[in-house]
Protein backbone atom coordinates (compact mmCIF):
# COMPACT_ATOMS: atom_id res chain seq x y z
CA UNK A 1 0.00 0.00 0.00
CA UNK A 2 2.92 2.73 1.17
CA UNK A 3 4.05 1.96 -2.78
CA UNK A 4 1.26 2.22 -4.39
CA UNK A 5 0.76 5.55 -2.73
CA UNK A 6 3.88 7.01 -3.19
CA UNK A 7 3.84 6.16 -7.02
CA UNK A 8 0.65 7.76 -7.21
CA UNK A 9 1.49 10.60 -5.55
CA UNK A 10 4.56 10.79 -8.02
CA UNK A 11 2.24 10.04 -11.04
CA UNK A 12 -0.08 12.73 -10.03
CA UNK A 13 3.00 15.06 -9.87
CA UNK A 14 4.70 14.15 -12.82
CA UNK A 15 1.38 14.48 -14.76
CA UNK A 16 0.54 17.97 -14.22
CA UNK A 17 3.95 18.97 -15.72
CA UNK A 18 3.54 16.88 -18.43
CA UNK A 19 1.71 19.28 -20.83
CA UNK A 20 1.68 16.36 -23.24
CA UNK A 21 -0.11 13.90 -21.45
CA UNK A 22 -1.82 16.84 -19.24
CA UNK A 23 -3.81 18.02 -22.46
CA UNK A 24 -5.24 14.56 -23.53
CA UNK A 25 -7.68 15.40 -20.06
CA UNK A 26 -8.41 18.60 -21.56
CA UNK A 27 -8.72 19.09 -24.89
CA UNK A 28 -11.59 16.46 -25.37
CA UNK A 29 -14.44 17.57 -22.49
CA UNK A 30 -13.35 20.91 -24.01
CA UNK A 31 -13.83 20.37 -27.21
CA UNK A 32 -17.02 18.80 -26.46
CA UNK A 33 -18.44 22.01 -24.79
CA UNK A 34 -17.17 24.15 -27.75
CA UNK A 35 -18.54 22.19 -29.90
CA UNK A 36 -21.98 21.79 -28.09
CA UNK A 37 -22.14 25.03 -27.14
CA UNK A 38 -21.44 26.55 -30.86
CA UNK A 39 -22.85 23.74 -32.60
CA UNK A 40 -25.36 21.74 -30.92
CA UNK A 41 -27.50 23.89 -29.44
CA UNK A 42 -28.24 26.08 -31.91
CA UNK A 43 -28.89 23.56 -34.15
CA UNK A 44 -32.13 21.48 -34.16
CA UNK A 45 -31.25 18.81 -36.63
CA UNK A 46 -28.51 17.74 -34.28
CA UNK A 47 -28.73 15.76 -30.77
CA UNK A 48 -27.66 18.13 -28.31
CA UNK A 49 -24.96 15.56 -26.65
CA UNK A 50 -23.52 14.26 -29.74
CA UNK A 51 -20.47 16.30 -29.59
CA UNK A 52 -20.33 14.94 -26.02
CA UNK A 53 -21.53 11.12 -26.87
CA UNK A 54 -18.55 11.56 -29.76
CA UNK A 55 -15.93 13.35 -27.71
CA UNK A 56 -16.50 10.62 -24.63
CA UNK A 57 -15.76 7.52 -27.08
CA UNK A 58 -12.93 9.29 -28.39
CA UNK A 59 -11.70 10.39 -25.53
CA UNK A 60 -12.05 7.04 -23.46
CA UNK A 61 -10.45 4.80 -26.36
CA UNK A 62 -8.09 6.97 -27.31
CA UNK A 63 -6.76 9.37 -24.52
CA UNK A 64 -6.12 7.16 -21.99
CA UNK A 65 -4.51 4.22 -24.04
CA UNK A 66 -1.96 6.44 -25.49
CA UNK A 67 -1.44 8.40 -21.81
CA UNK A 68 -0.89 4.88 -19.68
CA UNK A 69 1.16 3.35 -22.92
CA UNK A 70 3.36 6.81 -22.69
CA UNK A 71 3.67 6.87 -18.99
CA UNK A 72 4.98 3.26 -18.56
CA UNK A 73 7.31 3.30 -21.74
CA UNK A 74 8.84 6.20 -20.45
CA UNK A 75 9.72 4.91 -17.01
CA UNK A 76 11.06 1.96 -18.85
CA UNK A 77 12.86 3.60 -21.10
CA UNK A 78 14.65 6.03 -18.54
CA UNK A 79 15.42 3.32 -16.35
CA UNK A 80 13.27 4.79 -13.61
CA UNK A 81 11.56 1.16 -13.35
CA UNK A 82 14.55 -0.60 -12.55
CA UNK A 83 15.16 1.41 -9.48
CA UNK A 84 11.13 1.11 -8.28
CA UNK A 85 11.62 -2.34 -8.71
CA UNK A 86 15.57 -2.55 -7.15
CA UNK A 87 13.41 -0.78 -4.08
CA UNK A 88 11.21 -3.93 -3.38
CA UNK A 89 8.46 -2.28 -5.88
CA UNK A 90 5.95 -5.25 -6.64
CA UNK A 91 4.92 -4.92 -10.30
CA UNK A 92 1.08 -4.82 -9.54
CA UNK A 93 1.96 -2.06 -6.92
CA UNK A 94 3.23 -0.23 -9.61
CA UNK A 95 0.60 -0.63 -12.31
CA UNK A 96 -2.24 -0.16 -9.69
CA UNK A 97 -0.35 3.27 -8.81
CA UNK A 98 0.11 4.60 -12.45
CA UNK A 99 -2.80 2.87 -13.38
CA UNK A 100 -4.62 4.11 -10.33
CA UNK A 101 -3.83 7.94 -10.93
CA UNK A 102 -4.69 7.71 -14.66
CA UNK A 103 -8.01 6.39 -14.14
CA UNK A 104 -8.83 8.96 -11.26
CA UNK A 105 -7.79 12.04 -13.89
CA UNK A 106 -10.16 9.36 -16.38
CA UNK A 107 -13.21 10.14 -13.54
CA UNK A 108 -12.37 13.55 -13.55
CA UNK A 109 -12.38 14.35 -17.15
CA UNK A 110 -15.88 12.14 -17.17
CA UNK A 111 -17.66 14.03 -14.83
CA UNK A 112 -16.95 16.85 -16.69
CA UNK A 113 -18.79 15.31 -20.07
CA UNK A 114 -21.23 14.39 -17.83
CA UNK A 115 -22.20 18.06 -17.22
CA UNK A 116 -21.62 18.90 -20.38
CA UNK A 117 -24.39 16.62 -21.44
CA UNK A 118 -26.37 17.69 -18.26
CA UNK A 119 -26.67 13.92 -17.40
CA UNK A 120 -28.99 13.51 -14.48
CA UNK A 121 -29.80 10.74 -12.05
CA UNK A 122 -29.68 7.35 -13.17
CA UNK A 123 -28.44 8.82 -17.01
CA UNK A 124 -25.52 10.49 -15.17
CA UNK A 125 -24.81 6.94 -13.10
CA UNK A 126 -24.91 4.99 -16.35
CA UNK A 127 -22.72 7.24 -17.54
CA UNK A 128 -19.88 7.30 -14.89
CA UNK A 129 -20.49 3.60 -14.90
CA UNK A 130 -19.62 3.06 -18.69
CA UNK A 131 -16.76 5.63 -18.73
CA UNK A 132 -15.13 4.08 -15.73
CA UNK A 133 -15.32 0.51 -17.08
CA UNK A 134 -14.40 1.92 -20.78
CA UNK A 135 -11.49 3.41 -18.88
CA UNK A 136 -10.17 0.48 -16.97
CA UNK A 137 -9.90 -1.07 -20.12
CA UNK A 138 -8.19 1.37 -21.65
CA UNK A 139 -5.18 1.71 -18.61
CA UNK A 140 -5.33 -1.99 -19.65
CA UNK A 141 -4.58 -1.83 -22.56
CA UNK A 142 -2.36 1.39 -22.61
CA UNK A 143 -0.46 -0.83 -19.82
CA UNK A 144 0.07 -4.01 -22.07
CA UNK A 145 1.41 -1.49 -24.84
CA UNK A 146 3.72 0.60 -22.70
CA UNK A 147 5.20 -2.64 -21.00
CA UNK A 148 6.13 -4.70 -24.66
CA UNK A 149 7.02 -1.34 -26.43
CA UNK A 150 11.22 -0.72 -25.63
CA UNK A 151 10.35 3.08 -25.82
CA UNK A 152 8.00 6.03 -25.99
CA UNK A 153 8.18 6.56 -29.58
CA UNK A 154 7.63 2.82 -29.50
CA UNK A 155 4.42 2.88 -27.67
CA UNK A 156 3.22 5.61 -29.33
CA UNK A 157 3.57 3.98 -32.90
CA UNK A 158 2.16 0.90 -31.39
CA UNK A 159 -0.94 2.40 -29.28
CA UNK A 160 -2.27 4.82 -32.04
CA UNK A 161 -3.24 2.84 -34.43
CA UNK A 162 -5.46 1.16 -31.65
CA UNK A 163 -6.32 4.19 -30.32
CA UNK A 164 -8.14 5.34 -33.55
CA UNK A 165 -9.78 2.25 -33.96
CA UNK A 166 -11.07 2.27 -30.66
CA UNK A 167 -11.61 5.85 -30.50
CA UNK A 168 -13.25 6.49 -33.81
CA UNK A 169 -15.09 3.13 -35.00
CA UNK A 170 -18.53 4.17 -32.79
CA UNK A 171 -18.08 7.35 -35.06
CA UNK A 172 -18.18 5.32 -38.06
CA UNK A 173 -20.54 2.88 -37.10
CA UNK A 174 -22.97 5.67 -36.65
CA UNK A 175 -22.61 5.82 -40.22
CA UNK A 176 -22.48 2.24 -41.17
CA UNK A 177 -24.52 -0.81 -40.09
CA UNK A 178 -21.96 -3.25 -41.16
CA UNK A 179 -19.54 -0.98 -39.18
CA UNK A 180 -21.81 -0.89 -36.54
CA UNK A 181 -22.87 -4.81 -36.08
CA UNK A 182 -18.43 -5.64 -36.14
CA UNK A 183 -17.74 -2.47 -33.68
CA UNK A 184 -20.21 -4.02 -31.63
CA UNK A 185 -17.84 -6.00 -29.57
CA UNK A 186 -15.46 -2.96 -28.98
CA UNK A 187 -16.27 -1.37 -25.28
CA UNK A 188 -16.16 1.94 -26.98
CA UNK A 189 -18.80 1.14 -29.12
CA UNK A 190 -20.69 -0.12 -26.03
CA UNK A 191 -19.72 3.22 -24.25
CA UNK A 192 -21.57 4.93 -27.68
CA UNK A 193 -24.77 2.74 -27.53
CA UNK A 194 -25.42 3.57 -24.31
CA UNK A 195 -24.20 7.16 -24.13
CA UNK A 196 -26.81 7.91 -27.22
CA UNK A 197 -29.80 6.31 -25.38
CA UNK A 198 -29.77 5.43 -22.20
CA UNK A 199 -32.93 3.47 -22.13
CA UNK A 200 -30.34 1.17 -24.63
CA UNK A 201 -29.77 -2.51 -22.60
CA UNK A 202 -27.27 -1.89 -20.31
CA UNK A 203 -26.44 -5.27 -18.95
CA UNK A 204 -25.56 -5.99 -22.35
CA UNK A 205 -23.11 -3.19 -22.54
CA UNK A 206 -21.36 -3.58 -19.51
CA UNK A 207 -20.87 -7.09 -20.11
CA UNK A 208 -19.57 -6.84 -23.45
CA UNK A 209 -17.14 -3.94 -21.52
CA UNK A 210 -16.55 -6.78 -18.80
CA UNK A 211 -15.50 -9.39 -21.62
CA UNK A 212 -13.29 -7.02 -22.97
CA UNK A 213 -11.56 -6.40 -20.01
CA UNK A 214 -11.24 -9.83 -19.37
CA UNK A 215 -9.52 -10.24 -23.06
CA UNK A 216 -7.23 -7.51 -21.76
CA UNK A 217 -6.22 -8.80 -18.96
CA UNK A 218 -5.37 -11.54 -20.55
CA UNK A 219 -3.34 -9.72 -22.85
CA UNK A 220 -1.79 -7.76 -20.39
CA UNK A 221 -0.62 -10.76 -18.58
CA UNK A 222 0.50 -12.38 -21.43
CA UNK A 223 2.64 -9.32 -22.12
CA UNK A 224 4.10 -8.78 -18.89
CA UNK A 225 5.38 -12.93 -19.27
CA UNK A 226 6.74 -11.70 -22.07
CA UNK A 227 8.44 -8.74 -21.29
CA UNK A 228 7.99 -7.81 -17.63
CA UNK A 229 8.84 -4.56 -16.08
CA UNK A 230 12.26 -4.24 -16.37
CA UNK A 231 13.41 -1.21 -18.52
CA UNK B 1 29.39 -9.76 2.31
CA UNK B 2 29.09 -10.47 -1.24
CA UNK B 3 30.42 -13.50 -2.88
CA UNK B 4 30.57 -14.88 -6.36
CA UNK B 5 31.42 -18.41 -7.37
CA UNK B 6 32.37 -19.75 -11.21
CA UNK B 7 29.57 -17.28 -12.79
CA UNK B 8 28.76 -18.02 -16.18
CA UNK B 9 26.38 -15.47 -18.59
CA UNK B 10 25.55 -15.90 -22.13
CA UNK B 11 23.32 -13.75 -24.09
CA UNK B 12 22.46 -16.41 -26.71
CA UNK B 13 25.79 -17.66 -28.91
CA UNK B 14 27.75 -15.24 -26.43
CA UNK B 15 29.19 -15.87 -23.43
CA UNK B 16 30.56 -12.18 -21.70
CA UNK B 17 31.16 -13.52 -18.14
CA UNK B 18 33.00 -17.01 -18.10
CA UNK B 19 33.85 -18.40 -14.50
CA UNK B 20 33.58 -15.06 -12.44
CA UNK B 21 34.58 -15.62 -8.62
CA UNK B 22 35.77 -13.07 -6.41
CA UNK B 23 35.00 -12.09 -2.39
CA UNK B 24 33.80 -8.97 -1.08
CA UNK B 25 34.32 -8.40 2.89
CA UNK B 26 32.03 -6.22 5.19
CA UNK B 27 32.86 -2.50 5.04
CA UNK B 28 35.12 -3.01 2.29
CA UNK B 29 35.41 -0.74 -1.43
CA UNK B 30 35.81 -3.57 -4.17
CA UNK B 31 36.44 -2.50 -7.70
CA UNK B 32 35.60 -4.33 -10.73
CA UNK B 33 38.09 -2.46 -13.14
CA UNK B 34 38.08 -3.09 -17.06
CA UNK B 35 36.88 -1.52 -20.30
CA UNK B 36 33.50 -0.89 -21.91
CA UNK B 37 32.14 -4.34 -23.14
CA UNK B 38 34.11 -6.42 -20.47
CA UNK B 39 31.13 -7.49 -18.39
CA UNK B 40 31.83 -5.11 -15.51
CA UNK B 41 27.80 -4.11 -15.51
CA UNK B 42 26.36 -7.88 -16.67
CA UNK B 43 28.11 -8.61 -12.86
CA UNK B 44 26.20 -5.51 -11.35
CA UNK B 45 23.05 -6.60 -13.00
CA UNK B 46 23.54 -10.37 -11.61
CA UNK B 47 24.28 -9.22 -8.07
CA UNK B 48 21.13 -6.83 -7.88
CA UNK B 49 18.87 -9.65 -9.22
CA UNK B 50 17.83 -7.96 -12.31
CA UNK B 51 19.55 -10.85 -14.48
CA UNK B 52 19.87 -14.69 -14.46
CA UNK B 53 23.22 -16.17 -14.46
CA UNK B 54 23.50 -19.06 -16.84
CA UNK B 55 25.72 -20.98 -14.43
CA UNK B 56 27.26 -20.35 -11.10
CA UNK B 57 25.85 -19.32 -8.20
CA UNK B 58 26.58 -15.94 -5.51
CA UNK B 59 25.65 -14.65 -1.94
CA UNK B 60 24.51 -11.43 -0.82
CA UNK B 61 24.56 -10.61 2.93
CA UNK B 62 21.71 -8.51 2.47
CA UNK B 63 17.88 -8.42 1.82
CA UNK B 64 17.26 -6.40 -1.63
CA UNK B 65 15.55 -3.27 1.24
CA UNK B 66 19.55 -3.20 2.37
CA UNK B 67 21.08 -2.60 -0.93
CA UNK B 68 21.82 0.55 -2.84
CA UNK B 69 22.28 1.36 -6.77
CA UNK B 70 23.55 3.52 -8.82
CA UNK B 71 23.62 3.11 -12.79
CA UNK B 72 25.18 4.72 -15.36
CA UNK B 73 21.59 5.26 -16.35
CA UNK B 74 19.95 7.33 -13.57
CA UNK B 75 16.34 6.65 -13.87
CA UNK B 76 15.31 9.92 -11.99
CA UNK B 77 11.77 11.35 -12.78
CA UNK B 78 12.88 14.56 -14.92
CA UNK B 79 9.93 16.70 -14.29
CA UNK B 80 10.17 16.62 -10.09
CA UNK B 81 12.65 18.17 -8.68
CA UNK B 82 15.50 16.64 -6.97
CA UNK B 83 13.54 16.57 -3.53
CA UNK B 84 10.27 15.21 -4.47
CA UNK B 85 12.74 12.11 -6.04
CA UNK B 86 14.05 11.60 -3.09
CA UNK B 87 10.76 11.30 -1.40
CA UNK B 88 9.19 9.05 -4.17
CA UNK B 89 12.07 6.46 -2.59
CA UNK B 90 11.77 7.50 1.30
CA UNK B 91 7.77 6.89 0.94
CA UNK B 92 8.47 3.67 -0.84
CA UNK B 93 11.09 2.68 2.05
CA UNK B 94 8.67 3.75 4.58
CA UNK B 95 11.48 6.55 5.87
CA UNK B 96 10.91 9.93 7.15
CA UNK B 97 11.23 12.76 4.76
CA UNK B 98 14.01 14.21 6.54
CA UNK B 99 15.90 11.33 5.44
CA UNK B 100 15.85 12.54 1.79
CA UNK B 101 17.16 16.08 3.04
CA UNK B 102 19.86 14.81 4.81
CA UNK B 103 21.07 12.33 1.77
CA UNK B 104 20.88 15.21 -0.93
CA UNK B 105 22.96 17.55 1.77
CA UNK B 106 25.19 14.62 2.05
CA UNK B 107 25.82 15.24 -1.84
CA UNK B 108 25.70 18.74 -1.67
CA UNK B 109 22.67 19.09 -3.63
CA UNK B 110 20.83 21.14 -0.82
CA UNK B 111 20.74 24.44 -2.77
CA UNK B 112 19.33 23.07 -6.02
CA UNK B 113 17.01 20.62 -4.13
CA UNK B 114 14.18 22.29 -5.64
CA UNK B 115 15.27 22.42 -9.25
CA UNK B 116 13.73 20.27 -11.85
CA UNK B 117 16.42 17.48 -12.74
CA UNK B 118 16.02 18.00 -16.59
CA UNK B 119 17.80 21.50 -15.27
CA UNK B 120 20.52 19.71 -13.42
CA UNK B 121 24.15 19.20 -15.03
CA UNK B 122 25.16 15.76 -15.73
CA UNK B 123 27.61 15.88 -12.81
CA UNK B 124 24.44 17.20 -10.42
CA UNK B 125 22.52 14.11 -11.62
CA UNK B 126 24.80 11.67 -10.79
CA UNK B 127 25.39 13.17 -6.84
CA UNK B 128 21.29 13.02 -6.75
CA UNK B 129 21.30 9.25 -7.65
CA UNK B 130 23.81 8.86 -5.49
CA UNK B 131 21.73 10.44 -2.78
CA UNK B 132 18.94 8.22 -4.40
CA UNK B 133 21.23 5.02 -3.41
CA UNK B 134 22.35 5.95 0.00
CA UNK B 135 18.91 7.25 0.81
CA UNK B 136 17.93 4.17 3.03
CA UNK B 137 20.99 3.88 4.68
CA UNK B 138 22.00 0.63 2.36
CA UNK B 139 24.93 -2.06 4.17
CA UNK B 140 25.89 -2.48 0.55
CA UNK B 141 25.67 -0.08 -2.39
CA UNK B 142 26.27 -1.19 -6.04
CA UNK B 143 27.72 1.86 -8.05
CA UNK B 144 28.39 1.27 -11.89
CA UNK B 145 30.61 3.91 -13.38
CA UNK B 146 30.16 6.50 -10.32
CA UNK B 147 32.06 9.13 -11.80
CA UNK B 148 32.00 8.20 -15.76
CA UNK B 149 31.96 12.02 -17.56
CA UNK B 150 32.15 13.97 -14.59
CA UNK B 151 34.78 16.52 -14.01
CA UNK B 152 37.78 16.26 -11.84
CA UNK B 153 36.35 18.25 -9.20
CA UNK B 154 32.68 16.50 -9.05
CA UNK B 155 34.17 13.13 -9.07
CA UNK B 156 36.43 14.27 -6.38
CA UNK B 157 33.57 14.98 -4.24
CA UNK B 158 31.99 11.50 -5.20
CA UNK B 159 35.16 9.64 -4.39
CA UNK B 160 35.01 11.74 -0.74
CA UNK B 161 31.29 10.40 -0.25
CA UNK B 162 32.08 6.83 -0.92
CA UNK B 163 34.78 6.85 1.72
CA UNK B 164 32.85 8.34 4.23
CA UNK B 165 29.87 5.47 3.35
CA UNK B 166 32.60 3.00 3.74
CA UNK B 167 34.22 4.63 6.98
CA UNK B 168 30.61 5.17 8.21
CA UNK B 169 29.89 0.59 7.64
CA UNK B 170 29.07 0.31 3.97
CA UNK B 171 30.51 -2.49 1.88
CA UNK B 172 30.91 -1.00 -1.87
CA UNK B 173 30.97 -2.56 -4.79
CA UNK B 174 31.71 -0.62 -7.80
CA UNK B 175 33.05 -0.44 -11.51
CA UNK B 176 35.05 1.38 -13.43
CA UNK B 177 37.36 2.01 -16.11
CA UNK B 178 39.76 4.34 -14.63
CA UNK B 179 43.11 3.25 -12.85
CA UNK B 180 43.63 6.10 -11.13
CA UNK B 181 40.03 5.69 -9.48
CA UNK B 182 40.82 2.25 -8.39
CA UNK B 183 43.60 3.29 -6.99
CA UNK B 184 42.83 5.79 -4.87
CA UNK B 185 39.23 4.26 -3.65
CA UNK B 186 39.38 0.65 -3.63
CA UNK B 187 40.59 -1.82 -1.01
CA UNK B 188 40.28 -4.75 -3.23
CA UNK B 189 39.72 -4.67 -7.03
CA UNK B 190 39.30 -7.14 -9.58
CA UNK B 191 40.53 -6.49 -13.27
CA UNK B 192 38.27 -7.98 -16.02
CA UNK B 193 38.91 -8.46 -19.65
CA UNK B 194 36.22 -10.11 -22.16
CA UNK B 195 34.43 -11.81 -19.01
CA UNK B 196 37.34 -12.94 -17.39
CA UNK B 197 38.94 -12.16 -14.09
CA UNK B 198 42.72 -12.02 -15.09
CA UNK B 199 43.91 -10.78 -11.74
CA UNK B 200 42.36 -9.60 -8.43
CA UNK B 201 43.76 -8.36 -4.94
CA UNK B 202 44.77 -5.16 -3.51
CA UNK B 203 45.88 -2.62 -5.92
CA UNK B 204 49.75 -2.70 -4.09
CA UNK B 205 50.15 -6.35 -4.30
CA UNK B 206 48.85 -6.46 -7.90
CA UNK B 207 51.03 -4.01 -8.59
CA UNK B 208 53.31 -5.36 -6.82
CA UNK B 209 53.32 -8.86 -8.17
CA UNK B 210 53.26 -7.22 -11.93
CA UNK B 211 56.46 -4.90 -10.89
CA UNK B 212 54.22 -1.74 -11.69
CA UNK B 213 54.95 -0.01 -8.49
CA UNK B 214 55.37 3.84 -9.94
CA UNK B 215 54.74 7.16 -8.82
CA UNK B 216 51.05 7.89 -11.11
CA UNK B 217 51.32 11.33 -12.14
CA UNK B 218 48.46 13.37 -10.67
CA UNK B 219 47.66 16.34 -12.97
CA UNK B 220 44.61 17.29 -11.04
CA UNK B 221 46.37 17.36 -7.95
CA UNK B 222 49.09 19.57 -9.77
CA UNK B 223 46.11 22.68 -10.96
CA UNK B 224 44.58 22.55 -6.90
CA UNK B 225 48.11 23.02 -5.78
CA UNK B 226 49.16 25.80 -8.48
CA UNK B 227 45.88 27.50 -8.58
CA UNK B 228 44.28 26.62 -5.15
CA UNK B 229 40.94 25.95 -6.64
CA UNK B 230 39.30 22.93 -8.26
CA UNK B 231 38.60 21.98 -11.34
CA UNK B 232 34.89 23.34 -12.65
Amino acid sequence: MRSIKAIFTKQAKDMFRNPMVLVQFIIFPAVALIMTELIAKSNEDIATNMFVTMMAAIFAGMALVTATAGVIAEDKERKSLRFLVMAGVKPHEYLIGTGGFILLAGLIASIAFGLIGVFTGIEFARFLTVMIMAAAASIILGAAIGIVSKNQQAATALAMPIAVILGFAPMIASFNETVAKAAGILYTQQLNVIVNDFSANFTKAITVIGINIAVLIILFVLAYQKKGLRG
Amino acid sequence: MIQMNNIVKRFGAQTVLTDVTFKVKEKEIFGMLGPSGAGKTTIINILTNQLEADGGNYSIGASPFETGLMLDEDGLYIRLNCLENLNVFADIYGIPREKSVAAIKSVGLFDAAKKTVNTLSKGMRQRLALARAILHEPKILFLDEPTGGLDPATARGIHKLILDLCANGATVFLTTHNMEEAVKLCDKVALLHKGKIVEQGSPAEICERHNAIKTVPDLESVFIKLTGVELE
